[in-house]
């Protein structure tokens, strides 16, 4: 690869060699740099925010090319964020920053989006964390939206230098207590100024209401029911005060641990056996306070098990098969206590085997599919290939770039889900069939698979409001545990498992495969993935809708009359000006026909392909035979007894797939039907906005997906003139002025990095390295030398 | 008989049968379905390939060129597969045989059941027969198809064949090279065979000079341009200096002016290094092919590392970093670059197309790539029919479909900069082995010349009073692969337009340095080797005085610098400060070569698979541009007689013009592409 300069300071394992080639010294920087003098950056603070710790000359890095050049500023830490207050905002022109982000600037790291910290000591790398006994020289961030910052710390007070490392490391890794989260204060603080979105249409599902509506959007009201069993979550209510003083123990354990660590390495730190069985007990508060069930379902049922062994509806299709969850009951040594679960089950089964219901087929995703320890191991090494410190590593991996991926394993995780929501989708829709998810507690696979499953087969989901009520619905009121799979606490490292973000790559999946499908476009995704690390949203800062809704309803009662009026990320106007938001929808998209405007929510989405299909009732015939042997087998599941393999998990049900996903794809796409993905290894990509938009090295100056988004853009503003014209001369009234997009007009080069990290432009100088560059003199002599020449020539 | 890709078979009309050809006959497969038209049933095979077959065109999409024959499997019921080569012996009677084609493509043939079996037979024999004599006859007879005069007619401007001294001198003015001459000291191919007649040589070097210069290259491929940078550079190549030789000082002197171009600045580019060789190249498209092949037997999960393991996307980085490095040297002053290879036939040709296609705004374009190749390979002299295996001599190796992906990657990463589609590199790709045409069936542009007849003179070399050759008439009418009217129906052909070419992103006006073109020769003031991309200072320009050159000697050998951070692009085009909003200079592309931008041209290479199908962003802009100019087209109908009768006329605006149409419009033509 081009040879490429270490980075001053190291970084790498590899120390520098010595070279006559310009290997610049954080001092001769200081001398080079013109601009010691520092502007004075105000620092912004969001309300209820408060500044915790700072230091001065600072030195940030632009992590651009191997020739050192950075930036003098102060390093601030709030209990917010991490910032850093240098003058290269201005070099910015307006054009680019239109796609700023309202809540975190450029140089921003929330606290929460903090994954590593690293700390350079004499050259070499090492994990910060607890303790410090020596302060380094550098410090390195490595964030979890996967933008790396490094700060020279060389020139800065050495108290400073304590204060700011040991803060910002105490206040991005200590165990917090939920109570302490920025939401809160900021809530708040905020109270007044918050202004919902009247346009924000997205259905939170925190009502009944919202859940009949979508029964009925569905057509799935004739064979289940909403139910408010759990309102004012009764039905967890007995275990609360168990789970307060759990969750409590849990803190202090963490709290131990941590302090622990600050004096023992990281290994150990990690061999460490936390009381990991505590709160995975507790994760079942997960059911929302309205929910829907099949209609013969008895509601005391529901209380049984504290919401265990429900079977709770997900989702209709057209032809009234249905997408159900359920989470297992917990696992017993007691046969008294088996034997009455299994009754229970038995009964359950009965009421849902029975018609009007279509055969169900269960799908254990906890026992023989993926394992939520794959998905972590799988991220952490994906992850690595995109946090580069310098130049050299980042060429280092370049090399082997398809091997490397590949032995992350995580786009064949990433073609396992799409897969098997593809399988689920084939039940559903070529026969018939009811698909019961199952898993532990319902609430990481079972969100996954089930929103990618409506997803294909439900176009509405395919709207920005759809896609965002699916998430709604399926994660934040499904109780994925947010708070636990983010690590937002930081109490747990091992609970850490990116699914959401694994889900928001299958979506990135379907959405490159087949772009005109969908409303939102990927940088909506991208910049939803950021989202999840920004404290003033509730969306992803609960482990569930009962977590969210008694601390809110406490912190009402104590304090104020008026509950907290938390901020949902749904409301894009919070982050993004209107203009940087036309960014998040795609222009080709298309609605659906509507036959009548006025019926929106009763609408009916008819699947033309469907129509096409093999008829399969001839097909589901021969499974009767062992319906009631897959019932038994669930129960040995269930019953914790787990068989690695489901029986039809056979030829059959591969060639059921295959004929199913082949016969789709021969066909052409009707993007308002069903939409398969492509599943074969040359298909599944790598979603290289979100992953490679801070790499400097990889920005493609006046090319990539941006070029032809602007000529897009410029010609749906032709069409769109052109229409105002033709309407102008129906009606003699002027049309209501449609929005333009223009927010990449006359931007004259835009790289394929737009419209993330506009600061590293410079970056696209090519780097061409000259060894011997130096012996024939300097560069001026030699221009000189040249000019000289060339007025010979005129003469 | 069906034709069939894949399982999927559908019927379309019954061909027409093959016009009379003559020799065509035998470079063809013999077409069986001529024998029985009305019974043959065909259904496309292709799925991914630019559209339908058309009435009229000369050649289907499913006629193989027998060059373009990978391989052959004759297949009876599930399991029983079996190689055909030629003299073996069929096991059984084939149901259907697997023609896997070089091109990427398979084509499926099956024979019904029921009174064809000693067709079915016959036909895998004259297959297998007709291939293997392809095999063993090394040259072609001339092909005159029928349609050879009217095809010349259509074209609109003809792409120069660079076959004329005239041709040369339009493109000299063209691009501006004020100091060059058209030489035509190679008039009578006494030079080099594989050298074209004419070619561009510093003004003031004599054409005595340019002979006895010429002789101390490897084949007297001496130092001729190839393209002079609007801002002043000099892009030139030529061959290794041929080290044997024992060059007077005078003709010393002749090479290095030559070399020199009159800059001051000289930088000497080694093309063979840190590109692959002409064996690898080969080799990796061989493993390329084998992966790509519908029933590759490499698992989904292992797809990626098997792709990895075939090399052939690195060679592409190797080539695409190798010309944006170039690209930089050249546009950032004004000096003279010369890439030199030692035979000069084909990684120069790679990188110089390369490089003018990342720096003139110009070569971006239908006629100027077409002229670009034309010059650049066809009339370079690069070996076509050896290096597409035409010869079957060992020195197969597809550089030119090498450089068709490195294209490719550039039309993917910059979509706005070309004006053709992928459809055209794929057109081309294909054409590459169609023996309809000379263009890529000779290894030099004089066997080109004899075969078109322009040489029938050939015996009056020597004569001293020959000055012209009998021009005119008989090439002329010659064909090239540019007559796409032959293979390609109008509608195909307009699919080569790239509709989100978005010229504007290129002023040409745009200089980097104004100077005068030329200047005072003098001893060059500085010298340069580029290699390891890396410049190091040279002594000397050639090999042959004093010390032995470092180029001929070590620079194979020149270990790559592990740390240098200095850019050169840094002092060329001054500090960080001075990089506007728009750092690059405009009409410059850097392409990204890094792993994760280096993609599989899948429409190509995975054609012959059941499950590729189109990316959705070219149709959908074409399907908008469309739209666009339907209602243009609705507004200047509408202007006139709207006036009187305007609101009687009680149509809803949204039934004319509301996103749903344009949605169906755009569904169909996306769903057209994709059939």
């Amino acid at each position: 690869m081009l040879g490429k300069g270490v980075v001053g300071g190291g970084g790498g394992t590899k120390a520098p060699k010595p070279s006559f080639v310009s290997y610049v010294r954080p001092e001769e920087i200081h001398t080079n740099e013109k601009e010691v003098t520092e502007k004075e950056v105000t620092l912004h603070l969001l309300p209820g925010e408060q500044l915790l710790c700072e230091a001065s000359t600072v030195l940030k890095y632009v992590q651009e090319d191997s020739c050192q050049h950075g930036v003098y500023g102060r390093l601030v830490c709030t209990d917010f964020k991490i910032a850093f207050l240098g003058d290269d905002e201005s070099a910015l022109d307006n054009d680019e920053t239109q796609f700023k982000n309202k809540v975190i600037g450029e140089n921003d790291i929330t606290l929460h989006c903090v994954d590593q910290i690293y700390g350079v000591f004499d050259e070499k790398k090492k994990t910060l964390f607890g303790q410090l006994k020596k302060y380094p020289e550098k410090l390195i961030i490595h964030c979890k939206d996967l933008r790396v910052f490094q700060f020279c710390l060389r020139y800065t007070k050495e108290e400073e230098v304590k204060r700011i490392v040991s803060g910002i490391i105490h206040h991005t890794q200590a165990p917090k207590l939920l109570k302490r989260l920025f939401l809160f204060s900021y809530a708040t603080a905020a109270q007044n100024n918050t202004v919902t979105d009247p346009k924000n249409h997205t259905v939170m599902f925190d009502t009944l209401k919202d859940w009949c509506w979508e029964l009925e959007r569905t057509k799935g009201n004739m064979k289940y029911k909403a139910v408010s069993v759990n309102e004012g979550y009764k039905v967890c209510e007995s275990s609360v005060k168990l789970k307060d003083a759990v969750f409590a123990h849990c803190y202090v354990l963490s709290v131990t641990r941590w302090l622990a660590s600050k004096r023992s390495s990281i290994n150990r730190r990690q061999k460490e056996k936390p009381h990991l069985y505590l709160e995975g007990d507790l994760r079942q508060f997960g059911l929302p306070a309205y929910f829907v069930v099949p209609t013969p379902l008895p509601e005391e049922n529901v209380q049984r098990f504290q919401g265990h062994g429900i079977p709770i509806w997900c989702w209709s299709c057209h032809n009234g098969s249905a997408l159900l969850k359920m989470s297992a009951l917990p696992k017993e040594q007691d046969d008294g206590i088996l034997q009455i679960q299994k009754s229970f089950l038995d009964g359950i089964y009965k009421t849902i085997h029975r018609p009007p219901y279509e055969i169900v087929k269960t799908e254990d995703l906890s026992s023989n599919f993926l394992s939520l320890q794959e998905i972590q191991t799988a991220y952490s090494k994906f992850k690595q290939l995109f946090l580069i410190d310098n130049s050299t590593e980042f060429w280092d991996t370049d090399i082997k770039w398809f091997s490397l991926l590949e032995s992350s394993s995580w786009l064949d995780i990433i073609r396992r889900c799409l897969k098997k929501a593809i399988e689920i989708t084939e039940c559903m829709e070529a026969q018939n069939m009811n698909v019961l998810l199952l898993e532990e507690n319902a609430s990481d696979l079972c969100c996954l698979i089930s929103s990618l499953v409506q997803l294909m087969m439900d176009p509405h989901c395919r709207t920005r409001i759809g896609f965002q009520s699916l998430i709604q619905k399926e994660w934040v009121m499904g109780g994925h545990c947010f708070l636990d799979r983010c690590n937002h606490l930081r109490q747990n490292d091992k609970e850490e498992v990116p699914v959401f973000l694994l889900f928001l790559d299958c979506v990135w999946q379907l959405v490159h495969q087949h772009p005109p499908a969908f409303e939102f476009t990927e940088t909506y995704l991208t910049v939803l993935s950021d989202s999840l690390y920004i404290p003033i949203f509730s969306t992803f800062f609960f482990n569930s809708p009962h977590q969210k809704d008694t601390n809110m309803g406490r912190e009402g009662q104590d304090t104020q009359s008026k509950p907290l009026n938390l901020l949902t990320v749904w409301d894009w106007s919070v982050q993004f000006e209107p203009k940087a938001q036309t960014l998040l929808k795609n222009p080709l998209y298309v609605e659906k026909p509507k036959l009548d405007k006025g019926q929106r929510k009763g609408m009916r989405f008819k699947h033309q392909r469907q129509l096409s299909l093999p008829l399969t009732q001839s097909k589901s015939s021969p499974k009767r035979g062992f319906f009631r042997e897959e019932t038994d087998h669930l129960i040995k599941n269930l019953l914790g007894k787990r068989i690695s393999k489901l029986i039809n998990s056979s030829d059959e049900l591969q060639d059921n797939f295959r004929e199913f996903y082949d016969s789709w794809h021969s066909k052409s796409t009707d993007y308002h039907g069903l939409l398969l993905p492509h599943i074969e290894g040359p298909e599944i990509k790598v979603w290289a906005q979100r992953y490679l938009r801070w790499i400097p090295e990889a920005q493609i100056l006046g090319g990539g997906q941006v070029a032809t988004l602007s000529k897009l853009l410029e010609m749906m503003e032709e069409v769109q003139s052109l229409q105002e014209k033709i309407d102008e001369r129906h009606h003699s009234q002027q049309a209501p002025q449609a929005e333009a997009p223009c927010l990449l007009r006359n931007s004259a080069r835009l790289s394929s990095l737009f419209p993330f990290a506009l600061l590293q432009r410079h970056s696209s100088k090519p780097v061409l390295p000259t060894s011997g560059w130096k012996a024939l003199g300097d560069e001026d002599d030699l221009a000189k030398r040249e000019d000289e020449f060339v007025d010979l020539g005129d003469v | 008989m069906w034709w069939g890709g894949r399982g999927q078979s559908f019927n379309i009309a019954p061909q027409k049968e093959e016009p009379e050809m003559g020799s065509v006959q035998e470079n063809r497969m013999p077409e069986p379905r001529s024998r029985q038209p009305s019974s043959c049933l065909a259904s496309r095979c292709l799925p991914g390939s630019p559209s339908s077959p058309v009435d009229g065109s000369g050649i289907s999409e499913y006629d193989f060129a027998l060059v373009n024959i990978g391989r052959l499997e004759a297949v009876s019921g599930l399991s029983r597969v079996q190689l055909l080569r030629p003299g073996s012996l069929h096991k059984f009677i084939p149901e259907e045989i697997l023609i896997h084609g070089r091109d990427f493509r398979l084509l499926r043939v099956g024979f019904e059941a029921g009174g064809l079996e000693p067709q079915a037979f016959q036909v895998t024999m004259a297959i297998v027969q007709a291939r293997a004599q392809s095999n063993q006859a090394q040259q072609y007879s001339g092909i005159t198809l029928s349609k050879a005069g009217q095809g010349s007619g259509s074209r609109k401007p003809p792409i120069p064949l660079m076959e004329t001294a005239e041709d040369w001198e339009t493109e000299r003015k063209k691009q501006a090279a004020r100091g060059w001459r058209v030489s035509t000291v190679n008039e009578r191919f006494d030079v080099a065979t594989s050298l074209p007649r004419y070619f561009w040589v510093p003004n003031r070097i004599l054409d005595s000079e340019v002979r006895r210069a010429f002789g101390h290259f490897h084949q007297g491929r001496g130092p001729r341009l190839s393209w002079h940078h609007p801002g002043g550079s000099d892009l030139l190549r030529c061959g290794g200096f041929y080290t044997a030789s024992d060059p007077n000082k005078e003709d010393i002197r002749a090479v290095e002016l030559m070399l020199q171009a009159g800059h001051s600045d000289v930088v000497l580019v080694d093309t063979m290094d840190e590109l692959p060789s002409l064996a690898d190249v080969q080799l990796a498209h061989l493993r390329l092919r084998a992966l790509c092949l519908p029933d590759s037997s490499v698992a989904e999960d292992k797809w990626l590392s098997a792709l990895e393991g075939t090399r052939w996307l690195d060679y592409v980085r190797a080539c695409l970093r190798k010309a944006s490095d170039i690209s930089v040297l050249v546009t950032s002053r004004v000096r003279s670059v010369i890439l030199q290879e030692r035979g000069d036939r084909d990684l120069n040709g790679l990188l110089s197309s390369l490089v003018q296609l990342l720096s003139a705004p110009e070569a971006r374009t239908l006629f100027g790539f077409q002229s670009l190749v034309q010059r650049e390979w066809v009339a370079a002299g690069h070996p076509f029919l050896t290096r597409l295996g035409g010869t079957g001599a060992s020195e197969e190796a597809p550089v030119f479909l090498l450089f068709l992906d490195c294209v490719w990657q550039l039309l993917q990463q910059f979509p706005a900069d070309f004006e053709f589609s992928e459809f055209f590199l794929l057109a081309l790709h294909d054409s590459v082995r169609v023996p309809d045409t000379l263009t890529f069936l000779r290894n030099t542009p004089w066997e080109r010349g004899k075969q078109s007849g322009q040489l029938n003179s050939y015996t009056q070399v020597y004569t001293p009073g020959y000055s012209q050759p009998p021009a005119g008439n008989s090439f002329n009418l010659q064909l090239s692969v540019w007559d796409w009217d032959l293979r390609y129906s109008n509608a195909q052909i307009l699919q080569f337009q790239n509709p989100g070419y978005d010229p504007e992103h290129c002023p040409d006006s745009w200089l980097p340095r104004p100077q005068p073109s030329f200047m005072v020769p003098g001893p060059p003031s500085s010298v340069w080797l580029f290699s390891r991309g890396a410049l190091t200072p040279l002594n000397q320009l050639c090999p042959w005085r004093d010390s032995p050159s470092l180029l001929a000697v070590s620079s194979r050998w020149l270990p790559r610098p592990a740390i240098s951070s200095e850019s050169l692009a840094d002092q060329e085009w001054g500090l960080p400060s001075h990089w506007g909003a728009c750092p690059l200079p405009p009409g410059l592309l850097l392409p990204g070569y890094l792993g994760p931008q280096i993609r599989l041209w899948r429409r190509c290479y995975l054609r012959g698979r059941p499950e590729v199908q189109m990316g959705l962003s070219a149709p959908t802009i074409s399907g908008l541009q469309d739209e666009l100019s339907h209602l243009q087209e609705l507004l200047r109908k509408w202007t006139p007689r709207i006036s009187p009768e305007d609101h009687s006329k009680k149509r809803d605006p949204h039934t004319i013009l509301n996103p749903t149409e344009i949605a169906g419009i755009l569904k169909g033509r996306a769903e057209g592409d994709l059939g």
